[in-house]
């Protein structure tokens, strides 16, 4: 692979020692999938790890997503620090608890159901804080979100990325034009301290062409409103791409945050390549169906036909409980925009969640800090529910908790990233869910 | 009477192993969130193979699924918690899996010169040698005689 003058300094230590050993990393991998340069990186997105001297606790691996001793080596060296002075800006996913409200009970990382409950265990809580702290000195912004694209910065067209984050890495590449794969969560940590990542996969022309067509009818576009509609449609089209980049025709002309979230949400679930085309968009590489192609369109190319009934399809699919009964009704995967937070806050405005239910409304920092100010959160909490920020209910050992729990969400991508442990899982429009909270009983009318 | 087929393959991730295949028909990831990090055992949304543990074995899928952190839980259980598989077989292995595999230092290899789908069932027992990365690599597969090969 081919270095310049910069990243072969640092890998030759002038530039210390983290560095020399980041891109090492780095170096290795590259040559692993053919990369032949590196490239600087606007925007870094990775996981806070939990900091643990004995790696032998028996809860640690419970909790650990698997990332965490990857960064004893930078935690152990002294002004170890990302590499932000580039202007690269690195940030943190959400995580599994919202640290100032750890012993508040009625949230995920400490609530209780029937006979049972959970609370995420204290030496692991200390663990992250410490992991938190460690990163924060560092310079990693603690954005702990899964919006930091849409709250914190948003890279440029073109600009190179490295997101861990499936659905941010989906959304800059099909609504930005900034490039990410769905990166491995090694390399970011490796590529937060070097700013560099080798140019591979998405972050080279010939990997971000469509390979096939998917083309919504008149009915779909003009009734997705709700997020579990765009969730659905996301499911439904990275089903009929086949695991492809699809381009996608006849999507409306305006597209709102949330939906583009909830549709960008579908990839980590669904999709490997994080790229939708749509067809008629501003950026360039996706204005045509021969842009997306990258030339002529095949004359053989597959097109599919996405109907009402696929979404509604899709709906039932993902609605698989046993029975009505409702436990827990969880929005935010990935975190609310502020739009979904004012609906739901709308929607339950003076009623009451069932004593038997817990309602969780989880969203990125700004978005909670704006529906503090702004009354939502107040209006939220008044009718029973929690509202909080910075967390990740993917992340959550669901498999620790009772199977007789039910669960319903409008998110596609929690119920895959949770749906294979054993509870019911209901899939709904907002005002079911809502609904579905205040009686204990999910009955879906959307469709 | 055992038969024993020798397949070539390219390496992903450099590495000797050895082990009881186990085979899933599904797009398969290595997140603590469908191969449980403590244990190994599998628990994915809608996958057959639920409950099987992967510790020890040689793991053929098609390619990747789900999360980005299946590299770090491919890494975690291979190196942390040791109940990682010894090496993975796909039709493509994903740039998330080539990273895991590499920092859990298991061998990957794809590319065979057959389908590894079609070719390997659960229980044959699969050797991998894969020397060096993007060079040949050879999958040694045994099956005892009441299903032959």
């Amino acid at each position: 692979m081919k270095l310049d003058r910069t990243q072969q300094e640092m890998l030759d230590g002038k530039h210390g020692e983290v560095r020399r050993f980041a891109l090492e990393k780095l170096v290795d991998f590259g040559n692993a999938v053919g990369a032949e340069e590196m490239v600087p990186l606007s925007f870094v997105l990775n996981v806070c790890p939990i900091e643990m001297k004995d790696r032998s606790h028996p809860d640690l691996s419970t909790f650990d997503m698997g990332h965490s001793p990857l960064y004893d080596k930078f935690i152990e060296i002294k002004d170890a620090r990302v590499a932000d002075e580039s202007k690269t800006i690195c940030l943190n996913d959400p995580y599994l608890v919202q640290i100032d409200k750890y012993e508040e009970p009625g949230y995920p990382w400490n609530f209780s159901w029937g006979d049972g409950s959970y609370k995420l265990p204290k030496d692991i809580y200390d663990g992250y804080v410490r992991g938190h702290d460690a990163l924060k000195k560092h310079g990693w912004v603690m954005s702990q979100s899964c919006n930091s694209h849409l709250t914190t910065r948003t890279p440029r067209y073109g600009e190179y990325c490295a997101s861990s984050e499936s659905s941010v890495a989906a959304y800059l590449n099909t609504f930005v034009g900034a490039r990410s794969n769905r990166e491995s969560t090694v390399n970011t940590v490796y590529a937060g301290y070097t700013g560099y990542l080798p140019k591979y996969g998405m972050l080279l022309d010939e990997n971000r062409r469509a390979k096939v067509i998917v083309e919504l009818t008149d009915e779909v576009k003009e009734k997705m409103t709700d997020p579990a509609d765009w969730a659905a449609l996301g499911a439904v089209i990275a089903e009929k791409g086949g695991n492809r980049i699809p381009a996608v025709v006849n999507m409306p002309e305006l597209l709102s945050p949330t939906a583009g979230k909830c549709l960008s949400g579908c990839v980590s679930a669904g999709m490997n390549d994080p790229m939708l085309h749509i067809i008629g968009s501003g950026l360039p590489e996706s204005r045509t169906l021969e842009a997306a192609f990258g030339g002529k369109v095949p004359k053989d190319v597959e097109r599919q036909i996405v109907t009402l009934d696929d979404v509604r399809d899709y709906y039932r699919k993902l609605d698989s409980a046993k029975s009505d009964k409702v436990d827990i009704v969880v929005f935010g995967c990935p975190h609310l925009t502020y739009d979904e937070v004012r609906q739901i806050a709308r929607l339950v405005e003076g009623r009451k969640v069932s004593p038997n239910v817990h309602m969780w409304v989880q969203t990125d920092t700004p978005s909670y800090q704006m529906a503090q100010h702004n009354g939502e959160a107040k209006i939220i909490e008044d009718a029973g529910g929690k509202i909080y920020h910075s967390t990740c209910m993917g992340m959550n050992p669901v498999r620790t908790w009772s199977h007789d729990l039910n669960i319903a969400t409008n998110s596609f991508k929690y119920v895959k990233l949770g749906g294979g442990f054993g509870q019911g899982w209901h899939f709904g429009a907002v005002p079911d869910l809502i609904d579905a909270a205040v009686t204990g009983r999910f009955v879906s009318t959307r469709w | 009477m055992e038969q024993v087929k020798v397949m070539k393959g390219i390496a992903r991730a450099k590495g000797r192993a050895s082990g009881e295949a186990l085979v899933s028909e599904m797009r398969f990831g290595w997140g603590y969130n469908t191969v449980a990090n403590e244990s190994g055992i599998i628990g994915a949304y809608e996958n057959p193979l639920n409950g099987q543990c992967v510790k020890g074995r040689i793991v053929v899928y098609p390619t990747v699924s789900g999360t980005t952190l299946g590299s770090v839980g491919l890494y975690y259980k291979c190196q942390v918690s040791k109940v990682g598989p010894t090496g993975i077989i796909c039709r493509n292995v994903h740039d998330i899996d080539i990273a895991g595999a590499i920092a859990g230092e298991i061998p990957a290899v794809d590319c065979l010169d057959g389908d590894p789908l079609q070719e390997i069932r659960t229980g044959d027992l699969v050797e991998i040698r894969a020397d060096e990365v993007g060079k040949e690599a050879t999958v040694t597969i045994t099956r005892k005689a009441a299903n032959p090969l």
